[in-house]
Order: C-alpha cells, then sequence, then structure tokens
C-alpha cells in the first residue's frame, strides 16, 4: 500500500536523524527499509529467485544478470528490489517509487579523522612528536604564544631524530612549519601553481576520481538532451573537460551543443580556447565563456539548454564560521535559481571548518597525514606535498575572510543541500565501476571506492580522503533519469569488462 | 537439482525472522549477479553493493575501532576493536590507537580474538556492515576483548594458500604486541575464530600455529565452509532450499581452489584423503556450531569427528532449525544461545 505522505518526506530528504521508521537490526548492518516493506520486498526477492533458478534452468541467464544493468542506492533494499525485478520484467511496476525515508546516519557517527599507518608506528620519537603538535596547538589555542614557541622549537630539534622523509615525521614538518607561520607571519615563497598542481593531479587518483565521477553523473543527466550547459565554478586548468568532450563526441546520435562558462581568472581564457581546439578537433560544436568570480549575474542561460553546475574541491571556499553569515546561502540560491539538471560537487572528507583551533589542527594533522601516506605510496616526491601544503597553512594559519580551506564532512553539506532546495542524485554503479578502474589501472593498492548513500568516496586504508556527491534542483525540473547503459569511457577504454 | 523450488523457497522464509530473510535472501540474489559462469568475478560490482562502515575511534555502546596495517609488504589491513578507554587517558579519537598500540601487557587477563570474515573467500571484508556489526558485539560479549577483523585477500583473484598466509600473518604479527598480552604471565591469550569461510580459515591458521609453537585459546568456528568431492545426504537433500544451491558452492571452490584441484584438496576436505595428520599436536579446543539447514553441515560433522578422532576437543553446537547466517542479527533464539556459548567458551580459561 503506498503512504502518501510517507512519499512527500522522504523525497524531501531532509536530515531526519535515525529514523525509528525503518528496521533497527537491518540499519545495523547497512539497509533502511521500513518494516512495512519487509513483506512486498521478501515476496520480490522470492521472485527474482525462482525467476532465477528457472532461467538458469533453462540454460539462459535472466536479463538482470547482464552486467550492464547499473544499480544505484544498494541501501535503499526495497528500491533496489523494486528496479531489479523491473529489469526481469516481473509483472507489476514498483509499488513504492519513493524510497525509504533516509536515515542521516544508518552508522555510527564516525570522526573522520582516524589516523591509519605509519602515523601508529612505533617509534618512541615519533608518539612524542605527536603529543608535542597537539600540546603546541593547545597552547595557541588558549592564546600561550609563548609556551607554543617553546614547543615549536622542542619539535623542531625532535624532528631530525624521527627523519622527515616519510611518515609522521614527513607531515609534522609540514604542521610544525605551519605553527610557526601563525606566531611569526612571513610571506610564502611564490608556488608555481600550475605545476604543482599537475603533480598533485598525476601523482594521486584524487583530483582524476573527482573528474571522472562529477563527468559521468553530468554525461548521464545530458542523456538524450541537445544543448547543454556546463558551468564550472573554478575551472583552474580545465582538466576535467576533455574528456567529457570526448564522452559527448561519442555518444551514438551524435554530440550535444555544449556551452561551457568557466568561472576564474582572466589566465584562464587560455584554458577555454585550449578546450575550443580540442572541441573543434572531435567535431563537437562548443563556446567558451568567462567568468569573473564576482559577476555571477551575468551568467546567460539560454532557453532550450540544460544546465549542470560542477564545483570541485572548491564549494568550501564559500563558507565561513559555523554560525556566522557567509556566501554560501546567496551561491547555492543562484545555483538552485539556473534550474540546473545536475550539480555535482566533489569536496574533501574532512572536518577542517571548527571553530576552535585545537579541534581544528587535530582534524587536519591526520587528514593531512593519510593523504600524505597515500602520496608516499606514489613515490612522488615533494611536489604534490608543497600542493597540499598551502592547504594546511590556509588552514592553520590564517583566521576569518583569509581562511577558504573550509573543508566539511558530507553530512554537513547533505544537511545544507537540503535547506537550499536540492535533491540527491544518486552515483551509480557504473560511476562506482569506472572509479574503482581508474584505481586499478594507475594507483598503489591501498586505494577503496566506497558507496555510501549515493555518493562515492575515495578512501586510503579506510579513511575517506575526498567524496563525489551529485544533486538535482527538483521544482519541477527533471531529475535527472537514472540512466543505465551510459559508459563514461574517459579513462577505462573501450572495453568494460576488467 | 532439487525440484519443487517454489514450495522451498517459501519453506525458507518460513524458519528465519522476516528480516533475517529479506537480508540473507538481498546477499543471495546480489552474489548470483557477481558470479560469472567462466570462474571470473564482479568484483567492482560486488564492492559497490556491499554495505561499509567506517572504523570510529569514537565509543559507540562502549566500543572503539580503527584500522590498522599489519603488514606493509601485502599492505595487509586489519580492523581493531577495543573496549572504549578512559577518557581521562585518551582526550580524542585519533589518539586512540596510538594509545592502544603503545600499551604495556596488562595485569588483568582478557581475550583477543583474531577474526575472519565469512564470504566463501570471495565476498565481504573488515568494513563490511555485517561483519563490523558482529565483531562490536563480540568485544563486549566476551568482556572486554580485543577483536582483530582480519581483512584477508580473497579469491579468485588471490587462491589458496593467500587468505591463509594473511591468516598467518596476522597470528605472527599479534604474538609480537606486548599491547596485546594480558595476566600474570603476560600471555597472548588468543581464540582464532571465523564464519563460513572464515571458519575454514581459523583451522588452517591453527593448523600452521601448532607447528610452529604458536599457543592459541581455542578456536571459534560458525558454520565452517568444507566440503569433499563426495556429494554428501544433506548437500543432496537441502540443495537450493535455504539460501544455498550446491553448485553455487562449487563455484567458490574452484574459484579457491589452486587450478586443477578437486574438492578433496585439504584445504577443502581437511580430513579427507589428502588431509593432514592432527594427531599428537597441542591443537586448540573447537567450538564447533552447525546449523541443521545448512547443507555443507556433513562436511562440519565429519570435521568434528576428525579432530575428536585425532585426540582434541570439539565443542559441538547443532542448532536445529538454524539457517546460514543466524549470527548477523540478534532476533532469535539460536542467535542469543550460540553467544552464550562463545561467551563460556572464550572466558573459562582466562
Amino acid at each position: 500500500m503506498v503512504d502518501s505522505s510517507y512519499g512527500q518526506e522522504s523525497s524531501a530528504n531532509k536530515s531526519i536523524s535515525t529514523s525509528p521508521e525503518i528496521d533497527g537490526l537491518l540499519a545495523g548492518v547497512g539497509y533502511a527499509i521500513r518494516p512495512s516493506d519487509l513483506p512486498h520486498v521478501a515476496e520480490r526477492l522470492e521472485k527474482l529467485d525462482s525467476a532465477i533458478i528457472a532461467a538458469a534452468a533453462a540454460g539462459l541467464p535472466p536479463e538482470f544478470l547482464c552486467s550492464d544493468a547499473v544499480h544505484y542506492n544498494p541501501s535503499d533494499l526495497a528500491a533496489w528490489v523494486d528496479s531489479m525485478s523491473m529489469l526481469t520484467s516481473l509483472s507489476s511496476p514498483p509499488i513504492h517509487p519513493a524510497p525509504a525515508p533516509w536515515p542521516v546516519q544508518i552508522y555510527a557517527p564516525a570522526p573522520l579523522s582516524t589516523p591509519t599507518v605509519d602515523l601508529l608506528a612505533p617509534e618512541d620519537a615519533g608518539i612524542n612528536l605527536v603529543h608535542l603538535l597537539m600540546s603546541c596547538a593547545d597552547s595557541i589555542h588558549r592564546d600561550d604564544h609563548p609556551s607554543a614557541s617553546k614547543l615549536i622549537h622542542e619539535m623542531q630539534i625532535l624532528l631530525p631524530r624521527v627523519g622527515t622523509a616519510f611518515g609522521i615525521g614527513k607531515v609534522a614538518a609540514y604542521f610544525i612549519d605551519a605553527l610557526d607561520r601563525r606566531l611569526r607571519p612571513r610571506p610564502s615563497p611564490p608556488a608555481e601553481d600550475e605545476i604543482l598542481y599537475h603533480y598533485f593531479y598525476e601523482s594521486s587518483p584524487y583530483l582524476r576520481f573527482a573528474h571522472l565521477t562529477a563527468n559521468q553523473a553530468i554525461l548521464e543527466s545530458f542523456n538524450g538532451l541537445d544543448r547543454v550547459h556546463v558551468i564550472d565554478l573554478n575551472l583552474k586548468h580545465g582538466l576535467q573537460w576533455p574528456a567529457l568532450i570526448q564522452a559527448l563526441a561519442l555518444r551514438p546520435g551524435g554530440p550535444p551543443f555544449i556551452r561551457l562558462t568557466g568561472f576564474g581568472p582572466p589566465e584562464i581564457c587560455e584554458v577555454g580556447r585550449r578546450l575550443a581546439d580540442f572541441a573543434r578537433s572531435v567535431k563537437v560544436p562548443f563556446a567558451f565563456t568567462r567568468l569573473d568570480e564576482i559577476q555571477p549575474n551575468l551568467l546567460r542561460v539560454e532557453p532550450g539548454e540544460t544546465v549542470a553546475v560542477n564545483s570541485v574541491l572548491q564549494l568550501h571556499q564559500f563558507l565561513s564560521d559555523p554560525g556566522s553569515p557567509g556566501p554560501i546561502d546567496s551561491v547555492l540560491s543562484w545555483v538552485k535559481a539556473l534550474r540546473p539538471r545536475i550539480v555535482t560537487v566533489v569536496e574533501q572528507e574532512a572536518d577542517h571548518n571548527r571553530p576552535g583551533f585545537l579541534d581544528r589542527f587535530t582534524e587536519a594533522l591526520f587528514y593531512y597525514s593519510t593523504v600524505f601516506d597515500s602520496l608516499e605510496s606514489a613515490a612522488a616526491g615533494a611536489g604534490p606535498e608543497v600542493y597540499l601544503q598551502k592547504e594546511i597553512c590556509n588552514i592553520v594559519c590564517c583566521d576569518g575572510e583569509e581562511r577558504v580551506e573550509r573543508h566539511e564532512p558530507l553530512a554537513s553539506w547533505r544537511a545544507r543541500f537540503g535547506r537550499a532546495g536540492l535533491w540527491p542524485v544518486p552515483h551509480g554503479s557504473s560511476a562506482f565501476r569506472q572509479a574503482s578502474m581508474l584505481l586499478t589501472l594507475s594507483s598503489g593498492e591501498g586505494y577503496s571506492i566506497e558507496e555510501v548513500e549515493g555518493c562515492l568516496t575515495l578512501s586510503w586504508h579506510g579513511r575517506a580522503v575526498i567524496s563525489a556527491s551529485a544533486w538535482h534542483c527538483g521544482d519541477g525540473v527533471d531529475a535527472p533519469p537514472l540512466a543505465g547503459n551510459i559508459f563514461f569511457n574517459g579513462y577505462s577504454g573501450s572495453d568494460r569488462r576488467e | 537439482m532439487a525440484g519443487g523450488n517454489e514450495v522451498n523457497v517459501n519453506e525458507s522464509r518460513m524458519v528465519v525472522p522476516l528480516n533475517t530473510f529479506v537480508l540473507i535472501s538481498n546477499f543471495k540474489i546480489a552474489y548470483n549477479m557477481l558470479r560469472r559462469p567462466d570462474g571470473s568475478f564482479d568484483r567492482h560490482l560486488a564492492e559497490f553493493l556491499d554495505r561499509k562502515v567506517q572504523a570510529n575511534a569514537s565509543p559507540v555502546n562502549g566500543v572503539v575501532s580503527f584500522d590498522h596495517i599489519l603488514d606493509r609488504q601485502t599492505n595487509l589491513l586489519a580492523r581493531i576493536y577495543c573496549p572504549a578507554p578512559d577518557p581521562a587517558d585518551v582526550e580524542l579519537p585519533q589518539l586512540v590507537a596510538i594509545y592502544e598500540l603503545q600499551k604495556a601487557p596488562s595485569p588483568n587477563p582478557f581475550p583477543v580474538i583474531i577474526f575472519f570474515h565469512g564470504g566463501s573467500f570471495a565476498h565481504s571484508t573488515s568494513s563490511s556492515a555485517i561483519y563490523d556489526t558482529l565483531c562490536r558485539r563480540l568485544v563486549t560479549l566476551c568482556g572486554g576483548a580485543v577483536v582483530i577483523s582480519i581483512d584477508y585477500r580473497r579469491s579468485p583473484e588471490y587462491r589458496f594458500p593467500c587468505a591463509y598466509d594473511d591468516g598467518w600473518t596476522a597470528l605472527k604479527w599479534a604474538s609480537c604486541q606486548p599491547w596485546l598480552r594480558s595476566g600474570k604471565d603476560a600471555k597472548l591469550r588468543v581464540f582464532l575464530a571465523g564464519d563460513s569461510s572464515g571458519g575454514n580459515i581459523a583451522h588452517h591458521v591453527a593448523v600452521r600455529a601448532v607447528h610452529s609453537g604458536i599457543n592459541i585459546s581455542g578456536n571459534i568456528l560458525l558454520n565452517p565452509l568444507f566440503g569433499g568431492n563426495k556429494r554428501t545426504e544433506s548437500e543432496l537433500k537441502l540443495d537450493g532450499k535455504y539460501f544455498v544451491a550446491l553448485q553455487d558452492r562449487d563455484w567458490y571452490w574452484r574459484a579457491f581452489l589452486p587450478e586443477g584441484a578437486d574438492r578433496d584438496h585439504p584445504a577443502c576436505n581437511p580430513f579427507g584423503p589428502n588431509g593432514v595428520e592432527l594427531e599428537g599436536l597441542p591443537f586448540p579446543k573447537t567450538l564447533l556450531v552447525v546449523a541443521s539447514l545448512d547443507l555443507t553441515q556433513d562436511w562440519q560433522l565429519a570435521y568434528a569427528e576428525g579432530l575428536k578422532k585425532a585426540g582434541h576437543e570439539v565443542q559441538l553446537l547443532y542448532r536445529e532449525q538454524a539457517t546460514i547466517g543466524f549470527y548477523f542479527l540478534p532476533n532469535t533464539e539460536h542467535y542469543h544461545e550460540v553467544m552464550k556459548e562463545i561467551k563460556s567458551f572464550v572466558r573459562s580459561d582466562l
């Protein structure tokens, strides 16, 4: 029986706490399902089972055994079972189109910075260093600068004993330096931003994961559409877009007309030109516009255009101290007013926007130790670390408007998007598969991709580092279809099977 | 293939609570999609569908967990579960792991359980929600045990003996950790535990241990995965009836065992024609849990017989009308009674 009030509640996807409406035992093992749905789901599972057996007996694999089927939201068991049933053409259409109310925390709330690996090497000197770092951060938190200075001095003496070539010593060196800069501000040497960005891009899968998952979601959302407009909130060096342009070039029925609006400084016009040249080379009609960050009102959306808004590791810059108003709300309103078919967001999975210095420092220390550890496995050299050093210094040294690296975890973003009227579009198994293959082909062991409530996270040794999500604005703009068989081949080549 | 499947499908629904039925049927359907007839496995889809949880160093029901690399060379990861430390000793969750790993041996004895998750050697990880939940419960159940859940390499990508090697690596690691020692004699009081393939791994790691002089306090095997070439009565009778089909079992053995091996390989059939002698060795006592509706029960019972014949202690818990996976949800007598027995078994020698 459909309960229409459930339909409204669940489509709102508001930040409800662990819902009393779902089966608690199944929630404890990762599934959100209402007790009232259990009989229906059980019946569907029985029918699916019979269908598998019958097909096997007849020597045929059931259609849904085809690996091209795309799966979404495995935690929403009722919806998954219904979609499987539809694929096998089992009688009726799904009875429950609305998903079970999403408990925000199916799993116990986890602190984000559970340390891993080298931080736990048994050398006493390394442990001492961690304790000194904590004490120093605590001193700064209490505005006791003399003690903090003393501790910095102690750590600088201890550091060579620990060694800075790898592990805790290496990440500690950056944090000690940042603490020192906070106490004694000095200009940083100019950094070759583009080169560092490329080092980071090549030596770890984080940015490629970000681009791939966002592009897959955008590609799926553009299915069947002729005029599309991608708005990149921070174009940077444009590394994300050739792959999407290529995928659209190759799609059956031919490419749409693509407009790309990139936000950024005047230098990005060169990036726009290169992308236009590339689009021309693959015969994709393409136009590029640059906008300054401060002039979003000049953005034009043509009638008949479908809009995708893309933000990679950048939305957090619009946040402010928790509790005080910041640009984020107006940014999200502006995004929503564009009536985008999809909004792709990739953010660091970290809690670096806490008001208390000690909290922020601790979170950052353990987060970046995880990231540095992952870079070590790539023998990446100092380039990507220097790229990250800017983030570390910003988090540790800066306050107020200067502090832009205000990373917040996915759970916070979910709540914020919900309040802004943006509803989740789940990443499916096709995006998951592509991302996993990216890791297999190009990265060290130790990375993994997880699917949680429709979002994908890239983790290092079990610790989530970066998360990718997608949203749509509801409001009469159709949600992008959960379309199967649309594969984004930018990274995997033409053969989908491993 | 057994006939009359429609009736039998309803039977499995009758013998377990509804949420258990949904959980295990869901696994059955999903797993079907992952096994390919050519022996390959859709690993990406498997990882996508597997419901996982992160480790959590903030106490939840008095238990904390953290992931730790046991061996850098093989990147062997384990999830370690401990009773939550005193907040006076550890102020921040981020420091819990450091604190625990640095501890000196404790004067108060506590058990250490090295846990191998199930999944027929191919499915699940130590971060799978079903196993994370189970391991957390074991910490509390056993009065403050440390549980170490091993993320062993899985088939078909990694065949025999990789999973056993990983288990052995884990045991060797544990035997070198001062913080895992306890009691007046500062001893490692370690139990090897596992369900399904994990039970199989526990047995084989115990065999290696006894040959190497590492003392194991006990083995806890929940519906352990054993088999053989012969088709037993329970296999024929129960084929396809309670969530498990024989041909699926065969697939998993083909994926795990060396190419060309059959099911009388000693990994699969430790007391079969190619088995190793265990008589005279200090093999640990075993708590063996067998579900009467598990089609592999004859092999599990034969395993118990094999241990007894070799002079080793076996405590057999034969659960009437229990199916595979009853220990995932605490909603049956089977669950509660088996947990009670595990608790006694683990705490009896402390």
